[in-house]
C-alpha cells in the first residue's frame, strides 16, 4: 500500500507536467486543427529562458527566491506567448488556406528550426537549474514523505488548467475560442474575429508550455535543448488519449498518462515503460477511436 | 609580355616542386559528433585536436610535414557518421581520430578498414571494437571490460553487500553493467535488482521508489551523467541516503550542477582521471591556452583522449620516413612506449588497446569537487 | 492536337532520359565514394519514401511509423544472415514478408481511426518497436548494440562492397520499384485508393471495400520497407535500434510530404532535398539544421502543394480514343 501510494504521486506529479503541455497541443487543434509539433520546442524554450531569467541575471539575489520565481514565472509565460504568436505568423498563417499535411511539415521544421536556435544560442551542453533553489522540504500525505517541491509543481499545475477551464467557458473570449473551434465560418459570421481568437490561443497554449519549461527546471534541475522531443511526444499523447481538442480531456490524458507509466514501471519493468505506454494507448483508442472525452464537434461528412 | 610572364611563373613552379614535395602536409580526419545529442563531446574533441595542430604547424610541422585537419560530423549517427568516413575518406586523409560513441565508431570501420585509413577511438570503449583483428584500428581510451573488472573489485573492496544495478540500456551502459553483474557475483555481493531506465526522462522518481523496496546498500549506476545527476538530486528529495556508484561516463563536471553539493556529496565513481587532475605542466599549459581561446573547459576526458590521439599521430608521422596508414600503424603498434600524453602514459597492445590500467576510484566532496579515493 | 501533345511529351523525355542515363553513369564519370555515399542513401531514403507515398499519398493515411516496417525488415535480414548463414539476397523475400505480415497484424485493428488518431498510434508502434529492439526481444535482436557482421549481397557470383556497387543496387531496385508502383498506380487499385483518400464516405457507399483497401495499402508499403531494410543491412553491416527511431519515420513523412505525396517524381525530389540538403551544407557546420528547418518552412509556404503535386488523373475523350 506504502508503495502503491508513493507511486501514485510520482506518476500525478510527471503527469501534471505533461497535462499542462498536453494544453497547448489540445487547444491549438481544437481552433485549427493542427498538431503544432514545435509546441516541445517551445517548452524547452521556457525552460531556458527562465534560466537566463533566474540564473544568469542573477534575480534571486536582488529580490529572495519566491519573488523572483513569481516574476520569472510572468517574464517567461510573456515572452513564451511571443514567440509562440511569432511562429504562427511566419509558420502558420500563410498555410491557413492550404491542406492540413504542409502546415504538419512546416511544424516540423518550426521544431527543428526552434531546437536548433537554442542549441546555438544556450550551446549544446544541457544547463541545471541550481539544486539549491529551493529548500528540500518534505511533507507527509497519507503517511508518506512527499518532496514538497512536487506538491507545489502539481497544485499550482491544477490551478492554471482550472483557470483556464473556467476563461474558456465563462468569459466572451473564450466563447469565442469555443465557437471557433465548432466552427469557424459560422464564428466569423456571427462577428467573431477568427483571426484574433487563433492569436490569442497560439499565446496561451505556448505561455502554459514555457511554464511547464520553467516547472521543469526548477523539480528536476537539468535542460537540454533537445528535450522538449520526448516531452513533446509524451504531452502529444496525453493530448490524442484525453480526445484532442478537448480541454478538460488534456488534462486528463496528462495525469492518465503519468499514472500509467508510473505504475508500467513500478509493477511491471522499467525498461519496457514507454512501450507500455503506448501499448495502452493503443488499447484505448482501439475502444474508443476518438480518445476518452471526444471533441464535441461532428465530423464534417 | 603574358607569355613571359607564364613561362616565368611556371619556371618558379617547377623549381619549388620538390620543396613543396619534401615538406608533404599530412591530412588528419577528425570524426565527432558536432551536432546531435553528443555535440558539446565532438565540439570540445574538435576544439583540442585544432588546437593541438595549430601548435604543431607553427613549430614548423612535424618531422617537416605540416598538419591539415579535416571534420567529419558523424551526428552521434551510424548512418550520418558512414556518410563522414566516406567523405574524410574522398578528401584523402591518412589517418582519423574519433568517434566518441562505440556504436558509431562500429559502423564506421569496415569503411576506413577497406581503404586502409589508421583510426583511433577516442571515446569508444565497447569490448568488441578491437577483437575483430582489424590492424589499422586503435584506440587512446580504455576497455569496458578493465572499467567493470575495477568497479566490481571497488564495490567489494567498499565492503557493500546488496547492490541495485541500473543502466539506460545504451550499449555502452548494458556493456559495463553485465560485465559488473558476472564478476560481483563471485566477490560475495548479492545483486537484489537489474533493470533499465530510459534516458532522457526527467522523473525518475518512480524506479527508485521501486528499488528501494529492494533494500539495497549501494546502487550500481552504468549510465551517462545526467541521468545520474538526477537519480542522486531525486534521491536526496526522497530522503534516501543510500549510496550510489557509477560509471566513467559520470565524470562530468555538469553532474554536480545538476544534482546540487549536498545531494552529490559522498557519490563513488570509476574513471580514467578528468581534465582537472591533469596537474601535470604539459596539461596544464594546455588546459591554460583552451580557455583563453574558447572561454570554457574541456567537459570531459574523452575529449582529452581525442588530443592524445592527435599526440600519437603526430609522433608517428615524425618517426616514419615514409606517412602511410601502414608505417603509421607499424610504428604506434611497435614502437611507441611510454609515450607521454594528457591522461597519462600511452603505448598500445597488438589489438591496438591501450595498455596500462587507468582506472581510479573517485568520490564527491561536499564542496562538489572530485576527490581521488586511494 | 492529338499529335501536338505527343510531340510535347516527346520534347520532354528526350531530356529526362538523358538525365537519366547520365545519372546511372555518375560512377563512372569519377564521382568519390563520399558522392557515391550521398547518393546511395538519397536512394534508400527514396525508396522508403515511395513504399511510404503508397500508404500516404495515395490511401491519404496519416502514417509516422514506417520505420517499424523498415526494421523488421532490416532485422529479419541480419537474424537469418548472421545466424543461420542465410545469403543476403535469399533473406530479401522474408525480409519483405515478415514486415507484410507485421503490418497486416499491426494494422488490422487500428485501420479505421481517424487522421491524427491514426498519426499518434503508428508513432506509438514505431517506438514499441525499437523498445523491443533495445530489450532484446526473444534473445536475437542483439539488445542496444544490434547485430554486426552482416554478409554482403552476392549477385550471380559477383560480391558487392563497394559504395558504386550499392549504387547499382540501390537505384536500379529505385527504378523497378517506380515502375512497378506507377502500374499500381493506375490500376483499378491505384484508383480505388485515390478514391478512399478524397471521400472515404463516397467510396464506401459506391461499394468500394475501403478498410480492405487501406489495409492492403499498410502491407504494400510495408513488404517495400521490409525489402529496403534488407539491403539497408547489408550495406551497413551493422545495424541497431537507434536507426528505427521515430525521428526515422518523421523524415520519411517529410520526404513525401514536401515532394507532393502522390507524384513519385515529386517523392524521389523530396529525397534528394531532406537527405541531400544537410549534406550539401556541411560548411556551415553546427548550424546546418537551423537553416534546413527554416527551409522546409519556407518550402512549404511557397509549394503548400508539394514541390512537385500529382497532376489530376486525365481520361482520353471516347472520341480520341476511337481515333487513336
Amino acid at each position: 500500500m506504502e508503495f502503491f501510494i508513493q507511486q501514485l504521486t510520482n506518476g500525478l506529479a510527471v503527469g501534471g507536467i505533461y497535462a499542462l503541455i498536453a494544453l497547448g497541443y489540445t487547444m491549438v487543434y481544437g481552433v485549427l486543427k493542427l498538431i503544432n509539433f514545435a509546441h516541445g520546442d517551445l517548452f524547452t524554450l521556457g525552460a531556458y529562458l527562465g534560466f537566463t531569467c533566474l540564473v544568469s541575471f542573477g534575480l534571486t539575489g536582488y529580490i529572495g527566491v519566491g519573488a523572483s520565481i513569481a516574476v520569472c514565472v510572468a517574464l517567461v509565460m510573456g515572452l513564451s506567448a511571443l514567440a509562440g504568436h511569432i511562429l504562427e505568423r511566419a509558420a502558420y498563417r500563410p498555410l491557413r488556406k492550404s491542406n492540413r499535411l504542409s502546415a504538419v511539415v512546416s511544424a516540423l521544421g518550426a521544431s527543428i528550426f526552434l531546437q536548433n536556435a537554442i542549441m546555438l544560442i544556450w550551446g549544446a551542453k544541457g544547463l541545471a537549474y541550481p539544486a539549491d533553489l529551493l529548500p528540500n522540504i518534505v511533507v507527509p500525505i497519507a503517511g508518506q514523505p512527499i518532496p514538497l517541491i512536487r506538491v507545489v509543481v502539481f497544485l499550482s499545475s491544477i490551478v492554471v488548467m482550472v483557470g483556464l477551464y473556467v476563461f474558456i467557458n465563462r468569459t466572451r473570449t473564450g466563447m469565442a475560442i469555443r465557437a471557433s473551434a465548432i466552427d469557424q465560418g459560422a464564428a466569423k459570421l456571427m462577428g467573431i474575429d477568427v483571426r484574433h481568437v487563433i492569436a490569442i490561443v497560439f499565446m496561451i497554449g505556448p505561455a502554459l508550455g514555457g511554464l511547464a519549461g520553467v516547472m521543469v527546471g526548477v523539480c528536476y534541475g537539468q535542460i537540454t535543448f533537445s528535450m522538449g522531443q520526448l516531452y513533446g511526444l509524451k504531452a502529444f499523447t496525453a493530448a490524442i488519449i484525453g480526445g484532442i481538442g478537448n480541454i478538460p480531456g488534456a488534462m486528463l490524458g496528462g495525469i492518465l498518462l503519468g499514472l500509467i507509466e508510473a505504475f508500467g514501471a513500478a509493477y511491471i519493468s522499467v525498461a519496457w515503460k514507454d512501450a507500455i505506454t503506448f501499448f495502452v494507448l493503443i488499447l484505448i483508442l482501439i475502444v474508443r477511436p476518438t480518445g476518452i472525452l471526444p471533441e464535441r464537434v461532428a465530423e464534417k461528412l | 609580355m603574358k607569355f613571359i610572364a607564364a613561362m616565368v611563373m611556371m619556371l618558379g613552379l617547377i623549381l619549388t616542386a620538390p620543396l613543396a614535395w619534401a615538406a608533404d602536409p599530412v591530412k588528419i580526419g577528425v570524426m565527432a559528433p558536432v551536432t546531435g545529442q553528443w555535440a558539446s563531446e565532438g565540439q570540445d574533441m574538435v576544439n583540442i585536436v585544432k588546437l593541438l595542430a595549430e601548435e604543431v604547424n607553427k613549430n614548423g610541422g612535424a618531422g617537416g610535414h605540416m598538419i591539415e585537419i579535416e571534420v567529419g560530423d558523424d551526428g552521434g549517427d551510424p548512418k550520418v557518421a558512414s556518410l563522414a568516413a566516406q567523405r574524410l575518406i574522398s578528401s584523402g586523409v591518412v589517418a582519423v581520430i574519433g568517434t566518441y560513441g562505440s556504436a558509431i565508431t562500429e559502423a564506421t570501420q569496415d569503411i576506413y578498414a577497406d581503404d586502409d585509413i589508421l583510426q583511433i577511438g577516442t571515446g569508444s570503449t565497447s569490448i568488441r571494437l578491437t577483437e575483430k583483428g582489424l590492424p589499422l584500428f586503435f584506440r587512446t581510451c580504455p576497455r569496458d571490460d578493465d572499467q567493470g573488472k575495477v568497479m566490481a573489485r571497488e564495490v567489494a573492496a567498499l565492503g557493500f553487500k546488496k547492490a541495485a544495478i541500473l543502466h539506460d540500456n545504451s550499449s555502452y551502459a548494458k556493456g559495463l553493467a553485465d560485465e559488473v553483474r558476472g564478476i560481483i557475483k563471485d566477490s560475495g555481493v548479492e545483486e537484489v535488482f537489474f533493470d533499465a531506465l530510459t534516458p532522457g526522462d526527467r522523473d525518475y522518481t518512480t524506479t527508485l521508489t521501486k528499488i528501494k523496496t529492494k533494500n539495497p546498500d549501494v546502487i550500481i549506476f552504468t549510465g551517462y551523467y545526467p541521468e545520474a545527476g538526477m537519480i542522486l538530486r531525486q534521491k536526496k528529495e526522497m530522503g534516501w541516503d543510500v549510496a550510489m556508484i557509477g560509471g566513467d561516463a559520470t565524470n562530468n563536471s555538469a553532474l554536480v550542477d545538476i544534482a546540487g553539493n549536498a545531494s552529490a556529496e559522498g557519490y563513488y565513481f570509476i574513471s580514467p582521471p578528468g581534465p582537472s587532475d591533469l596537474t601535470d605542466p604539459m596539461s596544464q599549459a594546455f588546459l591554460a591556452e583552451f580557455r583563453s581561446r574558447y572561454n570554457t573547459e574541456p567537459s570531459s576526458v574523452w575529449s582529452m583522449m581525442a588530443g592524445d590521439a592527435f599526440k600519437v599521430l603526430v609522433a608517428a608521422v615524425e618517426n616514419v620516413d615514409k606517412v602511410s596508414a601502414e608505417s603509421l600503424a607499424e610504428y604506434l603498434h611497435n614502437d611507441l612506449k611510454d609515450f607521454v600524453g594528457f591522461t597519462g602514459p600511452i603505448a598500445f597492445n597488438a589489438k591496438g588497446d591501450r595498455v596500462g590500467d587507468v582506472y581510479r576510484l573517485y568520490q564527491v566532496d561536499g564542496e562538489g569537487r572530485f576527490v581521488l579515493g586511494q | 492536337m492529338a499529335a501536338k501533345i505527343k510531340d510535347i511529351n516527346f520534347l520532354i523525355r528526350i531530356p529526362l532520359t538523358l538525365a537519366v542515363i547520365a545519372f546511372f553513369c555518375l560512377p563512372l564519370m569519377g564521382l568519390d565514394p563520399y558522392g557515391l555515399g550521398v547518393l546511395n542513401q538519397v536512394g534508400l531514403y527514396a525508396l522508403l519514401a515511395l513504399s511510404l507515398n503508397i500508404i500516404l499519398g495515395h490511401a491519404g493515411m496519416f502514417h509516422m511509423g514506417h520505420a517499424a516496417f523498415f526494421a523488421v525488415g532490416a532485422y529479419t535480414t541480419a537474424i537469418l544472415n548472421t545466424g543461420y548463414g542465410w545469403p543476403i539476397l535469399a533473406t530479401m523475400p522474408l525480409a519483405g514478408l515478415a514486415a507484410g505480415l507485421f503490418a497486416l497484424a499491426v494494422a488490422a485493428p487500428i485501420i479505421h481511426l481517424r487522421g491524427d488518431y491514426l498519426l499518434v498510434v503508428t508513432i506509438g508502434i514505431v517506438e514499441i518497436v525499437r523498445i523491443a529492439l533495445v530489450n532484446d526481444i526473444f534473445g536475437l535482436t542483439g539488445g542496444a548494440n544490434g547485430l554486426v557482421g552482416i554478409g554482403r549481397p552476392v549477385l550471380f557470383g559477383f560480391k558487392l562492397t563497394r559504395p558504386h556497387h550499392f549504387f547499382y543496387l540501390i537505384w536500379g531496385f529505385t527504378a523497378l520499384s517506380m515502375l512497378l508502383f506507377h502500374w499500381l498506380e493506375h490500376s483499378r487499385f491505384g484508383r480505388a485508393l485515390n478514391f478512399i483518400r478524397e471521400d472515404p464516405v463516397a467510396a464506401e457507399g459506391v461499394g468500394v471495400n475501403t478498410s480492405h483497401y487501406k489495409l492492403m495499402a499498410f502491407v504494400i508499403g510495408a513488404v517495400w520497407a521490409g525489402f529496403v531494410g534488407t539491403i539497408y543491412a547489408s550495406q551497413m553491416r551493422t545495424i541497431s535500434p537507434n536507426s528505427f527511431n521515430f525521428w526515422e519515420s518523421v523524415v520519411l513523412f517529410t520526404i513525401v510530404i514536401l515532394g507532393g505525396s502522390g507524384n513519385q517524381k515529386g517523392v524521389l525530389l523530396g529525397a534528394f532535398l531532406v537527405v541531400g540538403l544537410p549534406e550539401v551544407s556541411r560548411g556551415l557546420q553546427e548550424s546546418r539544421l537551423l537553416f534546413f528547418g527554416a527551409a522546409l518552412i519556407v518550402m512549404m509556404i511557397f509549394r503548400p502543394q508539394g514541390l512537385l503535386p500529382p497532376k489530376g488523373r486525365t481520361y482520353k475523350l471516347p472520341s480520341e480514343v476511337a481515333r487513336s
